[in-house]
């Protein structure tokens, strides 16, 4: 199949530095000059520029860009606080709002010509699930101690051989279905894109395709927040 | 974003990814069960330890499934409980 062009790749290869033509480069360098690290740093950038010249100098009247970013904030404010009470939203709201914004800001890039998501790779949802997987154990144990193991046994001790694998299985399961579920839906969206553009561009034949992308990309970085603001409040309430 | 709208995408994120978790269980308790079948005990014990980790693999995909189903459940509740 025909690779996509990436803006991004052709100015680092004309700049004389290694692009990887596999998924993963050999060096440390042709790594770092990876595709989905280029444009992760793309999406950090962006996220870093725009909020610093909309929200450079805070005003009690909010001018256009400052009510924006209060609409967003203020959704997600409410989103955490509902899911998972006050207290907990507060505290872990720097580290989960980054997480939706970043990740719906990488959804929705590769949907230009030119650009692709970082999150179509599985190295970078597998990062961001890590993340949140080791902190919910984190969480749980910082909250219960020795006790947040508990949960893992079930009320009874007879119950142990069965229970254990099935809790085991099924906490190790939110590991591989989080990440997968993101990178799937997005690198399945990147495909279909790419193989459209080549086959009927001309046509518009993507444009349908582009629509359901920005819906998938909106609903699978939400999913991913609820999903880690559940495992969150679920670490902290287990107290059986 | 319209009310319809946002509930509709509420729906879609809480209800979206009941297959993929399902699936996702088993394949870690069938993956577990042949990789104890074939690494640790050298093929002595095929097949059984693949049907144990696929039966639990199962076992935990509908204990995933529930605890989904309850959760929303719960969270339907509340609101009418103050009510």
């Amino acid at each position: 199949m025909e690779h996509p062009i990436l803006f991004i790749s052709i100015i680092l290869e004309k700049l004389g530095l290694p692009i990887p033509h596999g998924p993963v480069g050999h060096t440390f360098l042709e790594q770092l000059c990876a595709p989905y690290m280029t444009y992760t740093w793309l999406v950090m950038a962006f996220l870093f520029l725009v909020s610093k010249l909309t929200l450079g100098n805070l005003e009690m009247i909010p001018g256009k860009g400052q009510n924006f970013w209060e609409l967003v904030i203020g959704g997600m404010d409410d989103f955490f606080a509902d899911n998972m009470g006050r207290e907990m939203a507060d505290k872990f709201f720097p580290m989960i709002a980054t997480f939706a914004l970043y990740i719906a800001v990488a959804n929705l890039i590769g949907l230009i010509p030119g650009f692709m998501s970082p999150t179509s790779s599985l190295n970078t949802t597998l990062a961001l699930t890590l993340i949140v997987w080791i902190s919910h154990h984190i969480i749980g144990f910082k909250e219960h101690g020795l006790h947040y193991y508990k949960h893992f046994i079930g009320p009874v001790w007879w119950l142990i051989p069965l229970l254990l694998p099935i809790e085991l299985i099924s906490n190790l399961a939110r590991l591989l279905s989080l990440s997968i579920r993101l990178f799937g839906n997005i690198m399945a969206k990147e495909t279909l894109l790419a193989i459209l553009f080549m086959l009927a561009g001309s046509f518009f034949a993507p444009l349908p395709i582009m629509i359901l992308g920005v819906l998938v990309s909106v609903v699978q970085a939400m999913v991913f927040v609820l999903l880690t603001v559940v495992y969150f409040s679920q670490a902290q309430a287990h107290a059986h | 974003m319209s009310d319809v709208k946002k509930e509709f995408v509420q729906l879609l994120a809480n209800y979206g990814h009941v297959g993929f978790t399902f699936v996702a269980s088993i394949i870690i308790g069938l993956g577990g069960g042949i990789y104890l079948d074939q690494k640790v005990f050298d093929d002595r014990t095929s097949p059984w330890f693949t049907f144990i980790g696929l039966a639990f693999g199962i076992a935990a995909g509908y204990k995933t499934l529930l605890e989904i189903l309850w959760r929303n459940k719960e969270k339907e509740e509340k609101p009418k409980r103050q009510d």
